[in-house]
C-alpha cells in the first residue's frame, strides 16, 4: 500500500511539473502587452523605451525564462505563490478569499448532482422504458446540452425581471452571514450540478441495469426481500463504483465550468478571478490559479482511486 | 406695542448711526469692496454647502473600480479615478454642479500674468492631509513637478498638457507660481489644471515611493473622503472626512464604490435590483429599463472618447489621401451607430468633439458628405476617388485589426460589408485582445485598424498632438501633413477664441481630406440613479473623469 501510494505521490507530482512547464511557457509565448492593463492605453502610449526596460525589470519580466521559472517556484514554496503585477498582492490572499466561494460552488455541486442523478438513475434503471425513463433521459441530456453559463444568464434575468432579485454583489463567507452565502453559492450550484447529476444519472441508470441482471440481486429477490432492499441494499452499493470514478472526474468538469458560471452569476470567485486575470495579462496569477486548479484534479483523482478499496472488498493495491 | 426703540428730536437713533456708519463706511471701503468683487468675479467660489441638504446615509456607487495600480497620475481609466477621487482634492476642479466651469479647490484664488505665462495659486491654511499633515505649496510643487516631468519608470499621460510649464515656484507655504516658457490660452491651461486626474498628493508620500505610488493603496489625500477598507474587485468602503476644510461637506457618512464592470450585466442587474444606488456606464438596454422606473433618473451624457479606424500609412494603397478620403466617405455613419445601439450609445461626429464650442455645428455637418443619412453622393464621391487614385476595381486583401470588445466586433463586420459594396475594399478580420492590439497597432502590423482611444480635455490642442500629431502616441496611421502639423501649433499657440475656431474649423477641412484616421462615432455615457441621491446633474459633464467626488451628493432617505 505504501508502495502504491508513494507510486502515486511521484506520479501526481510529475504532473503537476508538467502542467506548470506548460502554462509557465503558454503564457510567456503568448502575445499581448501586460503594461496596456497596468498603465492604460493612453500611459503605454507614451511610455519612453527606457520606461519599458525599467517597469519590465521591476516585474521581473526581463529575467531570462529558467530563472523566472525558478522564482515562480520559490514563490510556490513559501507558500505566497508570487503577487500579482498590479495591485502587489499576493496569489495566496486572493486563493484564501476567493477560493471557499469556488470550492463551496463545486461541492454543492457535487452534491446537487448526486441529489438529482442518483435518484433519477435509479428510477429509469428499475422502470426501463417507461414514460419516467425516457422523461429522465431527455432532461438528462438537456441538462448536458445546455452550456452553464447561458442557463445562469436566464436565471439572473429570470429572478431580476420578474422578482427584482439579484444575490450579494461581494463575497460574503458562510461564517459571516449563511443565509446570504447560500443566496451567492446556491444558483452556480445548481446550474453546474445539473449538468453533472444528467451525467451520473446516465451512468448510474447504465450501471444499475447491469447489475440488477447479476444472479446475487435475482438470489435476493427469490430469497423474498423488498424490491427497495434488493435495489438499495444490494445492487447500487456495485454499481456505485463507476459512479463515483465519475464523480472525480466531474469535479474536474466542475472546476472548469465554474469559471463560466462564476461569470454568468456574477459571484466573485477564482473563477471569475482566472478570466480577469487572463484579460489583464497578469500572468503570475493566471499560472497560479491554474496550477491549483490542476493540483485540485490530481488530489481528487488519487482521493478516488484510493477511496475503490474502501468501497469494493475485492480490491487490493499492491 | 412697537418694541422698536423710540428716540426724540435731534437725537441719533440707533437705526440712524448704523445706516449713516453704513454709508460712511461703504464710501471709505467701496473701492476695496469693488475690487474684492473684481477678484471674485475672476475666481468662482468653490462648492458652498447647501442649507437644504440632508446629512448622513451611504451611497452604494457602482462603476469599474478594480484598478491595475493605484496611482491615479499614472492611470487612464476610471476603474482608479471613479474609486479613488473622493479622497483628493485638485488645486482647481471643474463645478460638479455643471462639470464644465472651473472654480477653486485648494487653490481658493489664482492669478494670470498679463502675458499668460504665470500662473500664480493662493493656497488654503489649515488643508490637513488624512494622515494629520498640514498641506503646503511644497507638496503641490512635488506633485506638479512629477506630473510635468515624472521620474524614470514613471508614465503620466497627462504630462503632454503641460509641456509649457517650466519652473515651478513657491513663493510661501501657500503661494504657489507655475511659470510658462510660452503663453497657452487660459481655457487650456485651467482646464489642465482642473483636471481631476491630477490630485495633490503629499511630497512625503512620493519621497518615501521613489515617486512611483502603483503598489501604495492608501496614500493620504486631503479629500471630503477617507480610507476604510478595501476588496479587491469588490468594494472600496470610504468614510466622511470629518476634517474636511470645506465646512459642512461632504453630506454623506459613507460612501461604498462597488466594482461593476461598464456595460455590463451584474451592473445592470445590480442598479434594477436596487443593490446600488448609483451605476456609471450602464448598457443601453438596462439604461432604457431604468428609464422607465418611476424613481429613477436616466441620463446621457459625453464622453472624452473617439471611436476611430485607422489606414495603415505604410501600405501603398493607404497612403493616397483620396483612398483614405474615399474608406471615410463609404462608411454609413447612421447605420454604424444603430448596429450598437444596444451595446453601447454613440453620436456622429467629425474630427473634433462634435459637442465642442470650436468644432463644425451638428446641423452643418449632417451635410456634409460622409456623414448624410442618405450616403447615395457620399458613395459615388468615394468610386470616383477610387478610379482617380488608380484602384478603381479597389483592394484585396487588406488586414483588418479588431479590438476584441463587442462595439468593435459588431462594427467591423458592418464595416467589412460597406468597404466591400461600397468600394470594392476586400479585408479579412483579426480580431485580438486589448493589449495585443494596441502591440500591433504601435508595431504598424495592420493595414486597418479598429478601436478607441480618449483626451483628457474637450480642448482640440490636446488631442490634435495626441492623436493626429506627426509622433503623437496614438497617431496609428504614421500619418503627417505639413499644412495641419503647422495650423495646429498655431492653435496651440492663439490666444484669441475667435481667431482659434476659425483655425479649428480650417485643420477640420484638412482633416476631411486627408484623413489621419476615421471618426466612427463620439461614445456616450450611461447613468441612472436613484431619486433619493440628490446634488449629482451629470447631463452637461464631459467624460467621467473630472467629476467624481461625491462631496456636494447628500441622500433624501439617508
Amino acid at each position: 500500500m505504501r508502495k502504491y501510494l508513494a507510486r502515486r505521490a511521484l506520479f501526481a507530482l510529475g504532473t503537476l511539473v508538467g502542467v506548470s512547464l506548460i502554462i509557465f511557457v503558454v503564457l510567456r509565448v503568448l502575445p499581448g502587452d501586460p503594461l496596456v492593463a497596468i498603465l492604460g492605453v493612453e500611459g503605454q502610449a507614451s511610455m519612453t523605451p527606457a520606461d519599458r526596460v525599467r517597469i519590465m525589470h521591476d516585474l521581473g519580466l526581463s529575467d531570462p525564462l529558467p530563472v523566472q521559472y525558478v522564482h515562480w517556484v520559490r514563490d510556490i514554496a513559501t507558500g505566497k505563490l508570487g503577487k500579482s503585477f498590479f495591485r502587489g498582492d499576493t496569489v495566496a490572499d486572493l486563493i484564501f478569499h476567493r477560493g471557499p466561494i469556488s470550492a463551496e460552488i463545486a461541492l454543492l455541486a457535487l452534491v446537487v448532482s448526486w441529489l438529482v442523478g442518483l435518484p433519477v438513475g435509479i428510477v429509469s434503471a428499475i422502470k426501463p422504458n417507461s414514460w419516467a425513463d425516457n422523461l429522465a433521459r431527455s432532461a438528462a441530456i438537456l441538462f448536458i446540452a445546455i452550456p452553464g453559463f447561458w442557463l445562469g444568464m436566464l436565471i439572473v434575468l429570470g429572478l431580476l425581471f420578474w422578482f427584482g432579485y439579484k444575490s450579494p454583489i461581494i463575497i460574503v463567507h458562510f461564517w459571516q452571514s449563511p443565509w446570504q452565502n447560500l443566496q451567492i453559492v446556491i444558483g452556480p450550484a445548481i446550474v453546474l450540478g445539473l449538468a453533472q447529476g444528467a451525467y451520473i444519472a446516465r451512468m448510474s441508470r447504465s450501471c444499475l441495469l447491469e447489475v440488477i441482471r447479476e444472479d446475487y440481486v435475482r438470489t435476493a429477490r427469490a430469497k423474498g426481500a423488498q424490491e427497495r432492499h434488493v435495489v438499495l441494499g444490494h445492487a447500487l452499493p456495485n454499481a456505485l463504483l463507476p459512479v463515483i470514478t465519475i464523480s472525480g472526474v466531474l469535479l474536474g468538469f466542475v472546476l472548469g465550468g465554474s469559471v463560466a458560471v462564476e461569470q454568468a452569476f456574477g459571484v466573485p470567485g477564482l473563477g471569475r478571478s482566472l478570466v480577469t486575470a487572463l484579460i489583464e495579462r497578469d500572468i503570475i496569477v493566471v499560472q497560479n490559479l491554474v496550477l491549483l486548479y490542476a493540483a485540485i484534479f490530481v488530489v481528487v483523482n488519487f482521493a478516488v482511486d484510493l477511496s475503490y478499496a474502501w468501497l469494493d472488498p475485492r480490491i487490493r493495491y499492491a | 406695542m412697537s418694541d422698536q426703540p423710540t428716540s426724540g428730536r435731534g437725537r441719533l437713533s440707533r437705526r440712524t448711526f448704523l445706516r449713516a456708519a453704513g454709508v460712511t463706511g461703504a464710501a471709505a471701503l467701496g473701492p476695496a469692496v469693488l475690487r474684492r468683487r473684481a477678484e471674485a468675479q475672476e475666481t468662482p467660489s468653490p462648492i458652498r454647502p447647501d442649507p437644504a441638504a440632508k446629512h448622513g446615509g451611504t451611497l452604494r456607487y457602482g462603476v469599474l473600480s478594480a484598478p491595475a495600480h493605484f496611482d491615479v497620475h499614472q492611470s487612464g481609466t476610471v476603474a482608479n479615478i471613479g474609486a479613488q477621487s473622493p479622497m483628493y482634492d485638485c488645486l482647481i476642479r471643474r463645478d460638479p454642479r455643471d462639470g464644465q466651469s472651473v472654480i477653486p479647490d485648494l487653490a481658493w484664488k489664482w492669478d494670470i500674468s498679463p502675458d499668460g505665462k504665470k500662473y500664480t495659486f493662493y493656497l488654503r491654511k489649515g488643508v490637513k492631509f488624512h494622515d494629520g499633515a498640514d498641506f503646503t505649496a511644497e507638496d503641490v510643487k512635488a506633485t506638479y513637478e512629477r506630473i510635468v516631468r515624472p521620474p524614470k519608470g514613471v508614465v503620466i499621460p497627462r504630462s503632454s498638457l503641460f509641456t509649457t510649464v517650466g519652473d515651478i515656484v513657491v513663493l510661501d507655504p501657500h503661494r504657489i507660481e507655475f511659470r510658462l516658457t510660452e503663453p497657452r490660452p487660459r481655457a487650456f491651461m485651467l482646464g489642465s489644471f482642473a483636471s481631476g486626474w491630477n490630485i495633490i498628493v503629499r511630497k512625503k508620500s512620493l519621497d518615501d515611493n521613489q515617486g512611483n505610488l502603483r503598489q501604495v493603496m492608501n496614500y493620504p489625500g486631503t479629500g471630503p473622503f477617507k480610507h476604510v477598507s478595501r476588496q479587491d474587485k469588490e468594494v472600496w468602503i470610504m468614510e466622511r472626512n470629518a476634517n474636511y476644510w470645506n465646512k459642512g461637506l461632504p453630506y454623506l457618512d459613507r460612501l461604498e464604490v462597488y466594482h461593476l464592470a461598464p456595460f455590463s450585466p451584474e451592473l445592470g442587474s445590480s442598479f434594477l435590483a436596487g443593490k446600488i444606488d448609483y451605476a456609471r456606464l450602464l448598457d443601453p438596454v438596462s439604461w432604457r429599463k431604468a428609464k422607465e422606473m418611476p424613481n429613477v433618473t436616466a441620463v446621457a451624457f459625453n464622453q472624452s472618447v473617439i471611436q476611430a479606424f485607422w489606414m495603415n500609412m505604410k501600405k501603398k494603397p493607404l497612403a493616397d489621401p483620396r483612398v483614405r478620403r474615399a474608406i471615410h466617405l463609404a462608411m454609413d455613419r447612421p447605420t454604424l451607430v444603430e448596429v450598437v445601439k444596444d451595446t453601447a450609445p454613440m453620436q456622429i461626429g467629425g474630427f473634433v468633439y462634435p459637442f465642442h464650442e470650436m468644432s463644425t455645428p451638428k446641423a452643418e455637418l449632417v451635410k456634409r458628405l460622409g456623414y448624410q443619412t442618405d450616403i447615395k453622393p457620399a458613395v459615388q464621391e468615394a468610386r470616383r476617388l477610387m478610379k482617380e487614385a488608380g484602384y478603381g476595381q479597389g483592394i484585396k486583401g487588406l488586414d483588418f485589426v479588431v479590438r476584441d470588445i463587442q462595439t468593435f466586433k459588431l462594427w467591423a463586420v458592418a464595416i467589412q460589408a460597406m468597404l466591400k459594396e461600397h468600394i470594392n475594399i476586400e479585408c479579412n478580420l483579426r480580431t485580438v485582445q486589448t493589449s495585443v492590439w494596441f502591440d500591433e497597432a504601435a508595431a504598424g502590423h495592420f493595414d486597418l485598424a479598429i478601436s478607441a482611444i480618449v483626451s483628457s480635455l474637450m480642448d482640440p490642442s490636446d488631442y490634435f498632438t495626441a492623436w493626429y500629431g506627426q509622433y503623437g502616441p496614438q497617431n496609428y496611421s504614421g500619418w503627417n501633413n505639413e499644412q495641419f502639423q503647422a495650423l495646429a501649433k498655431q492653435i496651440e499657440r492663439e490666444l484669441d477664441d475667435s481667431k482659434r475656431k476659425a483655425m479649428v474649423r480650417k485643420a477640420e477641412d484638412i482633416l476631411e481630406q486627408d484623413p489621419p484616421l476615421i471618426p466612427i462615432a463620439y461614445e456616450q455615457i450611461y447613468d441612472a440613479y436613484y431619486n433619493k441621491v440628490k446634488g449629482q446633474n451629470p447631463s452637461t459633464f464631459f467624460g467621467i473623469y473630472d467629476v467624481c467626488r461625491w462631496d456636494n451628493v447628500w441622500l433624501a432617505q439617508s
